[in-house]
């Protein structure tokens, strides 16, 4: 980062009598502060107040300027952001200014009662008096400073630049700052404000641009993208086109020039550890488990087993020794006997001795031949279905409708068995005959297949599409979806569609609803379920993966294409990051952000780029200096942190050169520091004589009013 | 709290002997802190530039004019040069493929996209 905070407390405070004059250059994004007559700044920060909160004693705090990352881990800082005190390059925000000035002044050494010493501060050209005022406030009642002067960053930094012999008496300072951008005409060394002009567009925009336009780039690294280090890419990386639209041709035709002037910002990133295949031993370790853990398994199944056939044993020689008992019991005697064992008639004893019977062939593994004895046996068994009604009991009717049922459902299974056995029978035909195609005609056998497989693909897509989509193509196939009526299939938006107006149609006119024996055909078509596209599909399907199967068979070349049924679940399977997910490429950027300081349309500030304010500026000249403009462009001096992208000069010279009249002699030229050089000027116009005249006393504030405070301007020339 | 935190002297003390009235005094707790502070808009609302001469710079009527040129119209996504306008997403697009990325874009993106260039809809 090529500015560098500065914020060692200086230890030599007592040594400045009080008739020296303490510099502040309040830039809106850097804070300098020193004494007049000095070379540099002492205490340099950025502008910012930040307010957190102490993690473990829970006290909000205050936090001035940049400081070291590692050490804002103690501080919750998720509540609160850094603050400015600036909306644009306007001082609003005093409460804050207050703690700047504090945070300055306590480096600076200051430990007296008050700061006994004049101050010289920079605001923005034309600042409103509302904020002067109350800068002036703060500082006279705050800290007790004696007088205060106020002057223009960019008219000190052009008059530094001035007395080195870089640019002359009549010129133009390009200022692009933090948050703004000026065009300052001078005439005989005094700023003309009548013919400045600002456009709200400075770095702090290139930053956020770039930023914005990152994050949405590469969403999953937007964490990375914090503003400092965004500002540091910027720094490093961005520069000024001198065509934008030449420059972008060759990124967009993607030549050998482009790929160079791409930038990589190669993230951290540890390559996901791979997996080696198992070994031999492993394998058979794992394999001698499973066979171990079948094993245990079968023996428990096995003795499971074996205890049920016991048990059902043990019931059937119960029930067996119960029959033989009933028959030495009388039969008077019966009902008191069976009492005792739950059951309440020889016949259930019967039908569960044929149950437990049952169950026990089946334990044992044997086949039930139920089936077989009951066609045999037809007849008998359903031997009441061909007895009229009205010649049966209760109990035969009960009888007669257990066995109807039972005969259809009979009836039904072996249908259903036919059916199985004559597809199957179909299929081998089918397959004999296609056999005997394929060995009738290899080649045009193939061919048809292949044509068929095509065919059915695309089929199965498009209706998929149909179904996603609701027949809206838009182009992007797959995932389009925007809006809810995209999400429903073409049946699904019918429906809709006649709900909605039968909703509708029930409010107006003269209600003839179910006049026409078609009206109540709405309700069919309303119900939901007359999906009848599902059925189609499945046997499409079905087809599909027949012929595939048999192209594999036939087909060495054959792929299955793969995004017909799998390819939602090819998506979502997780691809292994690479080194390239973890870059963060500068391309076009590089040359975009900055290309808004030229263009400020581009994020949507309908004002002048910097090289037609310089137009406006001259033409904004007043006619009693007119003689003036010819020297202006002679003598163009570019200042602030946003002009040190390569290719300023360059670029503001052609767009110059396009808008003044031909044979201009155009002369620019950069400070000789672009972004100290402006406390450097003022704190040389602090330490000379004039300068006390040139202050506002305390006196002066509370005496003459606000209008005074108005027409208050610094002198650039003595 | 940490002594690597007080050895960086990063915390802005509350007391400072050179203030005349200190920030406790002038905002002390419970009294709402961040007291409201005028924005430029109602700055400049306050300051009626309009009774003053017109040919007096202030700080409106400094500003610049709108730019005489025309507008560049550059591709959302990419940056390139941009001939085309997709009517459903109002953004600019360069060619095909960009074309078919912005139809992909979750509107989320879109938007951000279009208030990069202070076109999004603004919903209040």
């Amino acid at each position: 980062m090529p500015f560098i905070s500065q914020i060692q407390r200086q230890s030599d405070y007592h040594r400045f009598p009080p008739s020296v004059p303490i510099v502040i250059d309040n830039g809106a994004s850097y804070f300098r502060i020193g004494w007049a007559g000095e070379s540099e700044p002492r205490i340099i920060f950025r502008n910012i107040v930040q307010r957190p909160r102490h993690k473990t004693t829970g006290e909000t705090v205050t936090i001035v300027g940049d400081h070291d990352p590692a050490l804002l881990k103690y501080f919750d800082c998720t509540r609160s952001g850094p603050r400015s005190a600036f909306d644009a390059d306007v001082v609003f925000q005093f409460e804050i200014m207050e703690y700047i000035l504090d945070f300055a002044f306590d480096r600076l050494g200051a430990d007296g009662s008050e700061i006994d010493h004049p101050v010289l501060i920079t605001e923005c050209p034309c600042n409103p008096v509302q904020s002067r005022s109350k800068m002036a406030e703060l500082l006279f009642e705050t800290y007790g400073v004696p007088s205060v002067a106020f002057g223009v960053a960019a008219a000190f930094s052009y008059k530094y630049n001035q007395k080195r012999g870089i640019c002359d008496r009549n010129g133009l300072a390009i200022c692009s700052g933090f948050t703004t951008s000026h065009v300052i005409p001078f005439v005989n060394g005094e700023p003309v404000y009548e013919a400045c002009c600002r456009t709200n567009v400075g770095g702090y925009h290139v930053t956020d641009y770039l930023k914005q336009l990152l994050s949405l780039k590469y969403p999953h690294h937007m964490s990375r993208l914090s503003w400092e280090k965004v500002e540091d890419l910027k720094m490093e990386h961005c520069y000024i086109a001198q065509d934008y639209a030449s420059e972008v041709g060759l990124f967009q035709k993607g030549t050998k020039e482009a790929e160079q002037k791409a930038r990589c910002w190669q993230l951290p990133w540890t390559p996901a550890p791979v997996e080696l295949p198992p070994s031999e031993e492993e394998i058979s370790r794992k394999a001698a488990l499973r066979e171990k853990q079948g094993q245990r398994l079968r023996e428990m199944a096995e003795a499971k087993r074996s205890s049920k056939i016991n048990e059902l044993e043990n019931e059937l020689n119960g029930l067996e020794f119960l029959i033989q008992q009933l028959q030495h019991v009388g039969e008077k005697d019966i009902p008191s006997f069976l009492s005792t064992t739950g059951y309440v008639s020889k016949q259930e004893i019967e039908s569960a001795i044929v149950k437990t019977t049952q169950s026990l062939r089946k334990a044992k593994g044997e086949q039930i031949e139920n089936e077989e004895k009951a066609d045999t046996s037809n007849a008998e068994k359903y031997n009441l279905l061909n007895v009229d009604d009205s010649l049966l009991t209760h109990e035969q009717l009960k009888e007669k409708k257990r066995q109807l049922f039972l005969k259809t459902t009979s009836e039904g299974r072996n249908r259903a068995r036919q059916k199985r056995i004559d597809e199957e029978l179909q299929r081998e035909k089918q397959n004999k005959l296609e056999e005997a195609k394929r060995l009738e005609n290899p080649e045009a056998y193939l061919e048809q297949l292949r044509a068929k497989y095509t065919d059915l693909c695309e089929k199965i897509e498009q209706k998929k599409r149909l179904k996603t989509n609701g027949g809206n193509t838009n182009g992007n196939g797959v995932s389009g979806g925007v809006g809810r009526g995209e999400r429903l299939s073409a049946a699904q938006k019918e429906r809709m569609r006649l709900l909605t107006t039968a909703a509708f149609d029930r409010g107006k006119g003269e209600d003839t609803f179910g006049i026409r024996d078609e009206d109540w055909q709405l309700y069919k078509l309303m119900s939901k379920d007359n999906d009848d596209e599902d059925e189609k599909q499945d046997e499409d399907e079905a087809e599909l993966s027949r012929i595939s199967s048999r192209l594999r068979d036939i087909d060495p070349t054959f792929t299955p294409k793969t995004d017909v049924g799998s390819s939602v679940s090819e998506a979502s399977r997780p691809r292994p990051l690479t080194k390239e997910d973890f870059q963060i490429i500068l391309g076009v950027e590089r040359f975009r952000c900055p290309e808004i300081l030229f263009n400020p349309n581009i994020i949507g500030i309908d004002q002048a780029g910097l090289d037609e304010m310089a137009g406006v500026s001259i033409r904004r000249l007043p006619s009693k200096v007119r003689g003036a403009e010819e020297g202006m462009t002679n003598s163009i001096l570019i200042i602030g942190g946003s002009c040190l992208y390569p290719g300023m000069s360059e670029r503001l010279e052609s767009g110059i050169r396009m808008i003044r009249p031909c044979g201009t002699s155009i002369r620019i030229n950069k400070a000789s520091d672009p972004i100290l050089d402006a406390w450097r000027g003022a704190a040389a116009y602090a330490a000379a004589v004039q300068f006390p005249q040139q202050t506002i006393k305390k006196m002066d504030y509370y005496e003459k009013g606000e209008e005074w405070l108005r027409k208050y301007q610094f002198r650039y020339t003595h | 709290m940490e002594h690597e935190v007080i050895e960086a002297e990063l915390v802005l003390p509350t007391h400072l002997s050179f203030k005349k009235v200190q920030m406790y005094e002038k905002f002390p707790k419970g009294q709402s802190r961040g007291r409201h502070w005028k924005h430029l808009k109602q700055i400049i609302q306050a300051e009626n530039y309009q009774n003053y001469p017109a040919d007096e710079p202030n700080y409106v009527n400094i500003e610049s004019p709108p730019s005489m040129h025309p507008n560049k119209k550059i591709c959302d996504i990419t940056g390139y040069e941009a001939p085309y306008h997709d009517p459903r997403t109002k953004l600019r697009y360069a060619n095909t493929e960009v074309f078919k990325q912005i139809r992909s874009l979750p509107n989320e993106y879109v938007q951000s996209y279009l208030a990069l260039r202070n076109a999004a809809v603004v919903l209040r």
